[in-house]
């Protein structure tokens, strides 16, 4: 099945949905599972240690937290599948068939979290005396909740990168829960907790708190976050343990783009640095170093960021030319069509093409024919843009390498169409780069001169 | 058939069993989204009465109002989880079609909800203290919020009438005609229906004394009146007309809102009662369910026998790419066993195709270059000059960059084939003894032929350096001397460099002596 085609112009679609889904994990992970968790905590050792600082403290903290979720956390979590949806819609669609039951489920489990939360913010100040226990148990039925939700969500993350059984037993079960399930949720785990352990002593120090009580939360805090790195550390290693080595070795080139990919020492240089950068900042907050902490908090939040991109960068990046594992590739069209419509052809298949482009015209042909094939990675003059890509290139090079994409660039699907179809593709893409075709919808590919005028 | 496998044609549950889950979720979701429009429509209009208009109590009842704004949009967002995912199951192609036929805003309502959602919960944070902040954070919010709905509309509207799709993609994201006005008596109505829905439940959650009461009852009644305008217009509007079941689900819920209205009256006439909660939430649960499915019965008219023609469509194309499933899952297996981190694999994959197993540049796609594949076995360079042809490629030929390899890849590639056909190795000695007078003559040759390309120093003149390919800089790179006899004596195809093969066999060893010597040099240097 096949839908008119859309790209977001010069940023791409991936970068959409990066800026989109990266937002969304610091959030979902950091607040909506690290910080209300430490908000259960606070509120527990204010009862415990009877401590109005520590009572204050969760429930101001609380404030900010459901201020963010509910808005930016919550929308970019959807946003995410509606963003999916305009640019794979035959992805997203194939891939809600497969984990149906998960999703249905969550919905369930996501509304039962925002219940919770909000009833537990609400009640804050009501359920005081001998109602606090059941606040208590409020805020921890939230985080039950809510680890629910990172159960239900890493299953149909994990199940892009690591496929052991769905390719050929098309179960859910093997989908669910594939060999990178485990070591994934820990691993969100740990940078859940890790980013949450940050945000609350970044509110600690600055906001209005009592010196010493400030003092005993940076000690707090820095326990539970060191605890927390090594766990993301050492998840993060089981996790790279169980990828395939067919897809974990672009991991570094994922990270350095072509613009990096010779000084593999900037990598390392900077990922160790980076992690120093962490372990000192938590240092200086287990030595109750106020001012440290004040000066490198915003510093550090930017590099934790920066790793929770990195991995999530590497995670997308490294499944390489598949969306769905052994079914369907980036391009969204199906490993079994490649051979059929090598045959058959791309363009007398497509509906869309035959109902909207004027027939017969080479650079219409070519346009579609790059839509289909190349536009869910790349741009017309943008990120990754393949006119940089092709530049150089003759013409009959390019209709070479297009016939070797999969091969020569191991990370890249197969061209489908037939063999006169790559000839008018490889023409059009040689056009491109010299200038003499110009594109007059970027986001819809069609071209300015040449044709495929609508009807 | 049991090769058959599109996922697009798989339904988790029965159709009747989709399309009931479909309607209650959507029915939950839509009461909440009203809530929300309804809320913020409410909390700015008595912010503007309180503070520009002459009830200054009006603030602290929008301040009420405003309150509940948390609450509704968070679950309005949550409640929507289920109904997207069952109505792209139960209608991916009409769903999916519109909502990439309207893209931009379809991705805006991400960011508009995002400005929304954050404006008004400020806004309820601000109200008492300050006139003006209020009035933008709302002016912001209320803008912003009142465009998401008008673009759900909008992708509905679109997807219940696919006969307009080719038309929309031509037109560049807008309806047109009937079909537009359709949209905007759609998305008034459910404007109409949010101050409705917004004033019934501010009126029990929201009001402090009778006076809020009176207003927030006025709301609803003008709310219910309006709605009745608004969709008799609506029904009007209708591009198709409505069958039996349709009219008589809208009669019920025309009917429901008629009672529903007789009663306010009465109560409005008979005194400051205030109104019965559950009789209320009956009465207007009923008018939106029947409405709703009025509004369903419209929509599965056009939905259901397009999503059917599709499937038997998408079924014949299955059964025709089912023949290749299984060699497709056997070349993906394949795949998953070459790892790329090896001198060995990444000739084999990304370089032989057109240098050839044999590295001899005779590739199965040689024959289809102009310019031809360079003989590897044959090369004699260093290792940065190779490694920057793998970084920058060639251009004016096939060969691409090599970049997406990171720098280990590309070393171990160096290294390989330094291993197998001593590229990095050192330059080999003439095989042939040249007479000193063709020496002389290849002297005299190469300063009038080639120099104007090559230039004496064997760099490459500045303007060859651009050709299309550039030359080879020969104080960095070499052939094995039978290659460069053969280059020399046949030229290289595709490029301009031409055939000196008139030239006696003496000279042309003796060229390549030359060509030799400005390595010797640059190595020197």
């Amino acid at each position: 099945m096949e839908f008119p085609i859309f790209q977001v112009p010069y940023l791409g679609n991936g970068m959409t949905i990066a800026l989109d889904a990266v937002l969304h994990v610091v959030i979902s992970h950091g607040l909506a599972i690290g910080a209300v968790s430490m908000v259960v905590a606070s509120e527990y050792l204010g009862q415990r240690r009877a401590s109005r600082d520590w009572e204050c403290f969760a429930r101001d903290f609380l404030r900010v937290i459901v201020f963010l979720t509910t808005s930016v956390g919550a929308v970019t979590g959807v946003g995410i599948w509606l963003i999916t949806s305009a640019l794979a819609p035959r992805g997203i669609g194939s891939l809600l068939r497969v984990f149906f039951w998960p999703w249905f489920i969550e919905w369930g489990v996501f509304t039962a979290e925002v219940v919770i939360v909000l009833i537990y913010y609400y009640t804050w100040q009501s359920w005081t005396g001998e109602r606090k226990k059941h606040h208590l148990r409020l805020g921890l039925g939230y985080v039950a909740a809510a680890l629910c939700s990172a159960l239900l969500i890493t299953g149909i993350l994990g199940f892009m990168l690591t496929p052991d059984g769905w390719p050929w037993d098309k179960s859910l079960w093997s989908a669910f829960f594939n060999v990178s399930y485990l070591p994934q949720l820990v691993l969100r785990l740990g940078i859940a907790y890790s980013l949450g352990t940050l945000f609350s002593v970044g509110y600690l120090v600055f906001t209005r708190r009592a010196p010493d009580f400030r003092k005993e939360g940076l000690a707090f805090f820095a326990k539970l976050a060191l605890f927390s790195l090594t766990i993301t550390l050492l998840s993060g290693v089981w996790y790279f343990e169980v990828v395939p080595s067919a897809f974990k070795t672009h991991s570094l080139y994922a990270v350095m783009t072509s613009r990096f990919s010779q000084q593999p020492e900037l990598f390392w240089g900077i990922t160790i640095g980076g992690a120093v950068f962490l372990l000192l900042f938590w240092l200086a907050a287990l030595r109750k170093s106020v001012t440290s902490v004040r000066i490198l908090v915003v510093p550090t939040i930017i590099v934790a960021v920066l790793f929770v991109a990195q991995f999530e960068r590497v995670r997308e990046f490294i499944r390489g030319p598949y969306l769905m594992p052994g079914y369907m590739y980036a391009n969204q069209v199906l490993l079994e069509e490649t051979p059929l419509f090598a045959r058959k052809g791309m363009l007398p298949s497509s509906s869309w093409y035959n109902a909207t482009a004027r027939q017969g015209d080479p650079v219409g042909q070519g346009a579609y024919l790059f839509a289909q094939n190349c536009s869910a990675c790349h741009t017309v003059g943008g990120i990754n843009d393949i006119v940089a890509r092709v530049q150089g290139r003759t013409a009959d090079g390019i209709y070479v390498i297009l016939g070797h994409t999969q091969e020569m660039v191991p990370f890249m699907p197969p061209f489908s169409g037939t063999d006169q179809e790559r000839r008018t593709m490889a023409d059009f893409l040689f056009h491109l780069a010299d200038g003499t075709i110009k594109l007059g919808a970027p986001s819809r590919f069609t071209p300015l001169n040449g044709g495929s005028a609508h009807e | 058939m049991n090769n058959l496998f599109d996922l697009l044609l798989q339904k988790p549950l029965p159709d009747p069993w989709l399309q009931g889950l479909l309607f209650v979720s959507f029915t939950l979701h839509l009461l909440f989204a009203l809530f929300t429009l309804g809320t913020a429509i409410l909390a700015f209009s008595y912010l503007l009465i309180g503070h520009w208009g002459t009830k200054p109590q009006a603030v602290g009842l929008a301040g009420r109002i405003a309150k509940a704004f948390m609450s509704h949009k968070s679950l309005a967002v949550v409640l929507g989880v289920a109904p997207l995912l069952l109505i792209q199951v139960a209608f991916t192609i009409p769903f999916f079609t519109s909502v990439t036929l309207f893209a931009p805003y379809w991705l805006a309502i991400i960011v508009l909800l995002i400005v929304a959602f954050l404006a008004f919960d400020l806004l309820a944070h601000f109200l008492d203290r300050n006139r003006l902040v209020p009035l933008i954070l709302g002016t912001i919010g209320l803008l912003t919020l009142l465009a998401v709905p008008g673009i759900f509309v909008l992708i509905l509207t679109a997807s219940e009438h696919p006969s307009g799709w080719i038309a929309i993609i031509g037109q560049g994201y807008r309806l047109n005609g009937p079909l537009a006005l359709h949209w905007l008596f759609r998305y008034l109505h459910v404007l109409g229906g949010a101050v409705m829905f917004g004033a019934a439940f501010h009126y029990f959650f929201a009001v402090e004394d009778t006076e809020d009461r009176k207003s927030l009852l006025r709301l609803l009644v003008a709310g219910t009146l309006l709605q009745m305008v608004l969709g008799i217009l609506l029904y009007a509007s209708l591009p198709d007309k409505p069958g039996m079941m349709v009219n008589l689900a809208l009669f019920a819920g025309v009917a429901g809102a008629a009672l529903f209205l007789w009663y306010l009256f009465t109560l409005g006439n008979t005194g400051e009662v205030p109104l019965p909660l559950h009789l209320t939430v009956f009465a207007m649960m009923c008018i939106l369910v029947s409405m709703l499915l009025g509004r369903q019965l419209i929509q599965n008219r056009t939905y259901l026998p397009l999503t059917a023609s599709l499937q038997e469509k998408t079924r014949a194309h299955s059964r025709e790419t089912g023949a290749f499933a299984q060699e497709s899952l056997e070349r993906y297996q394949a795949k998953l066993n070459v790892v790329y981190d090896n001198g060995a694999t990444i000739y084999a994959n990304s370089c032989a195709f057109c240098h050839g197993e044999l590295a001899d540049g005779a590739g199965p796609e040689a024959k289809n270059m102009e310019v031809r594949p360079e003989n590897l076995a044959a090369v004699r360079t260093t290792a940065p000059y190779l490694h920057k042809i793998l970084t920058d490629g060639v251009p004016g030929s096939a060969m691409p960059y090599f970049s997406f390899l990171d720098r280990n890849k590309l070393d171990a590639l160096a290294e390989y084939l330094n291993a197998t056909h001593h590229l990095l190795g050192k330059q080999e000695p003439v095989p042939v003894a040249v007479s000193a007078p063709d020496r002389r003559q290849a002297g005299q040759e190469y300063a009038q032929s080639c120099t104007p390309c090559h230039g004496m120093d064997g760099k490459g003149t500045e303007q060859a350096r651009d050709y299309r390919p550039p030359v080879p800089d020969f104080t960095v790179y070499s052939l094995t001397p039978r290659q460069m006899f053969e280059v020399i004596s046949n030229g290289y195809h595709g490029t301009l460099m031409p055939s000196f093969g008139n030239l006696p066999e003496g000279v042309r060893w003796g060229l390549v002596e030359i060509v030799f010597a400005k390595r010797d040099q640059g190595g020197k240097r």
